[in-house]
């Protein structure tokens, strides 16, 4: 058996460069940085992991190969390679937003954890075997517990890992479960081997078993409700550079996959969620989790008094939105889905930067907040962008995300508009966030700070919020940067 | 005679399961913990009748081994006493016998319904030098996924574990 190790590596390349970057950054940190003040360490390293992730992004933009390992275990395509674009420009974001924070001595370390994550998330993106996606998945979600712990001086950073890592260790079990009796069903890890094996044997009801395990594990990793419980505490216990790469990152990815698995690997056990015309299937369980996260994600933001708390619940919310556009099941909804969690991911990692800035000059309450328009004008003009952007105001990235969401979700059913209901719901309940989300700008605006000093913010961070910022208004200008990207993306795919 | 071992085998397996979480005699965790020993033992001796044989070492030297000692070890430092007083929830126990009630019962079904996923093969290709042979070419991607995780287990760890010194 002659194994052509040349093709695959050639194929990696943009994982291998993550990967070395990550073991860069850790000997770079422990031989050149060690006396110097942590914020020109972060910095320094921040640059590293920058460049490492662009030249990543550039070889993936330079190189149009397509391949596939045997099994599925690796794909390379058009659509796999965007996305993980997506991903390492979400990574540099998160590493220059770390520079503002200081909640840890061992940065090496910390940009090791960072980069290794995302390789993770980048191999669990080219995964079309349920092996490797385990695997991946695995990486991705050690290095995020560890992540979030970083905190040593903070109780609440040891409680929140401990509650990630606990309920993790649950859905990772829920997810091995109904993979595995998947491949007890079919006797095939490949998911496309899966859904052909699958064809004619759609009401066994193991199946329905491996079904609702393997959609319950996934509901814990992009917290859906009701499994939501995690992410509020994980949220608001994190280092908040970490909260913005786990909101993030870690969603783009787990969404993309989630997706994947179900249209792929389960294609043509969709059912139908419609209304009066329910078909059992994967979509109907779906349309449950999407409806709940919507409902319990909006109300229970309302209360919060913590800023971190409330943007935990609001991205439970944005969740069921996403879930929206995996209800579809069809290319035009995937595509909305991918506009909307890469336009969501942009958003809340700016708006964790601020509150990243914040939290230095007190805590992330939402009295912390006070007259930060007086303090801090070019943040609090940014934060504002990013709180309408997640309100879902036209002309901001969010909006059109919904938008776009909600139409393919409208247009699936032409006769029977068997969505509607859903997105009658989703579009109601996004009406409620923009209450709270105008809480934090009344805030910001209109509240007198008790505090008047000026809030300074490091370099880099105020560069990438306001980047963010920017790029929050252009895509919802000029949504067809991205869309356009996506769709050509998923023809050649 | 292979289908006798098989049964016997089996039989001992579940056997030994249902004693790790519901013994009815002792309710010491390190009873559990032996009776896990056996039951990856019953299992490991399934793999030899798969001629897997190097999944069955490896069944007995890291389940049985490495990972018991860990179970052991964790055991050694938690309160035996209060682990033994502790009262069985009927709401939990009712649930649990529910759940797994109604997974069995659907295996059971399924497997009526549907018969198996294909012809089962009497072998495995389990022997050493093909199961090397693929974890350094088909999954040699897996492989070096699985040393990265390591890697992360490692790091954390010690960043977690080490004392910060002020």
């Amino acid at each position: 058996m002659n194994f052509d190790y040349a093709q695959l590596f050639s194929a990696a390349i943009p994982e291998t460069v993550v990967v070395i970057t990550a073991f860069l950054a850790l000997l770079v940190d422990f031989i050149f940085l060690r006396n110097l003040p942590a914020r020109t360490r972060t910095s320094l390293l921040a640059t590293v992991t920058a460049v490492g992730c662009l030249s990543a992004i550039a070889w993936m933009g330079v190189s149009h190969s397509t391949y596939r390992l045997d099994d599925a275990i690796f794909v390379v395509n058009p659509m796999t390679q965007l996305v993980k674009q997506i991903i390492l420009a979400l990574t540099i974001f998160t590493a220059f937003i770390s520079v503002q924070t200081n909640f840890t001595r061992h940065l090496g370390e910390y940009f090791i954890l960072l980069l290794l994550a995302s390789a993770g998330m980048m191999f669990l993106v080219s995964a079309e075997n349920i092996l490797a996606i385990f695997l991946a998945l695995e990486l991705l979600s050690l290095s995020l517990y560890v992540l979030t712990a970083f905190n040593k001086q903070s109780v609440f950073s040891a409680e929140a890992a401990l509650k990630y890592f606990l309920f993790g260790g649950m859905s990772a079990a829920f997810t091995l479960f109904g993979l595995s009796l998947i491949y007890g069903v079919t006797g095939e890890m490949n998911l496309t081997a899966i859904a052909a094996k699958l064809a004619g044997k759609t009401t066994d009801p193991l199946f329905y078993v491996a079904l609702v395990m393997t959609v319950i594990g996934f509901g814990f990793k992009v917290a859906a409700a009701p499994f939501h419980m995690w992410a509020p505490d994980a949220y608001q216990g994190s280092p908040t550079p970490v909260t913005s790469f786990i909101a993030a990152g870690s969603k783009v990815a787990s969404f993309f996959i989630l997706a994947k698995i179900l249209f792929t690997g389960f294609a043509g056990a969709e059912g139908d969620a419609g209304w009066h015309h329910y078909i059992s299937g994967w979509t109907p369980v779906l349309a449950i989790l999407a409806a709940l996260s919507v409902i319990i994600g909006n109300l229970a933001a309302i209360s919060q008094k913590s800023v971190k708390r409330l943007l935990a619940y609001s991205a439970i919310a944005h969740g069921g939105y996403a879930l929206l556009g995996i209800l579809t099941a069809d290319q035009k909804g995937f595509a909305s889905l991918i506009y909307y969690v890469t336009t969501y991911a942009l958003t809340v990692i700016g708006a964790f930067g601020v509150v990243a800035v914040v939290e230095n000059y007190g805590g992330d309450k939402l009295s912390d907040f006070a007259g930060l328009s007086r303090r801090a004008p070019i943040l609090s003009a940014c934060m504002m962008v990013f709180m309408l952007s997640l309100a879902g105001i036209p002309p901001l990235a969010g909006f059109f995300g919904k938008f776009y969401v909600f139409t393919s979700a409208i247009q699936l059913g032409a006769k029977s508009l068997g969505l509607l209901w859903l997105v009658i719901l989703a579009i109601a309940m996004s009406a409620v966030s923009l209450y709270y989300y105008l809480q934090v700008l009344k805030q910001i605006y209109v509240v007198d700070a008790s505090d008047k000093t000026t809030v300074s913010v490091a370099l880099p961070t105020q560069f990438v919020i306001v980047a963010l910022a920017i790029a929050v208004v252009v895509l919802g200008c000029v949504p067809n940067l991205l869309v356009g990207k996506i769709l050509a993306a998923l023809s050649l795919g | 005679m292979h289908d006798a071992f098989f049964y016997i085998f089996a039989i001992l397996t579940v056997f030994c399961a249902v004693m790790v979480v519901a013994n009815p005699v002792s309710r010491s965790p390190i009873t559990s913990a032996m009776f896990l020993v056996l039951t990856i033992t019953c299992m490991a001796a399934l793999f030899v009748q798969l001629h897997a044989f190097f999944l069955a070492a490896v069944q007995i030297l890291v389940y049985a081994g490495a990972v018991m000692v860990l179970f052991l070890f964790v055991i050694m430092l938690l309160d035996l006493k209060e682990e033994e007083r502790r009262r069985i929830k009927a709401v939990s126990a009712g649930l649990g016998t529910l759940a797994v009630g109604s997974i069995l019962f659907l295996i059971i079904k399924s497997t009526l319904q549907f018969g198996q996923a294909g012809a089962i093969p009497p072998h495995t290709e389990g022997s050493t030098a093909s199961l090397g042979k693929l974890l350094f070419s088909n999954y040699v991607l897996p492989f070096e996924i699985l040393s990265l995780l390591l890697l992360v287990a490692m790091v954390g760890v010690i960043l977690l574990s080490k004392k910060d010194l002020k």
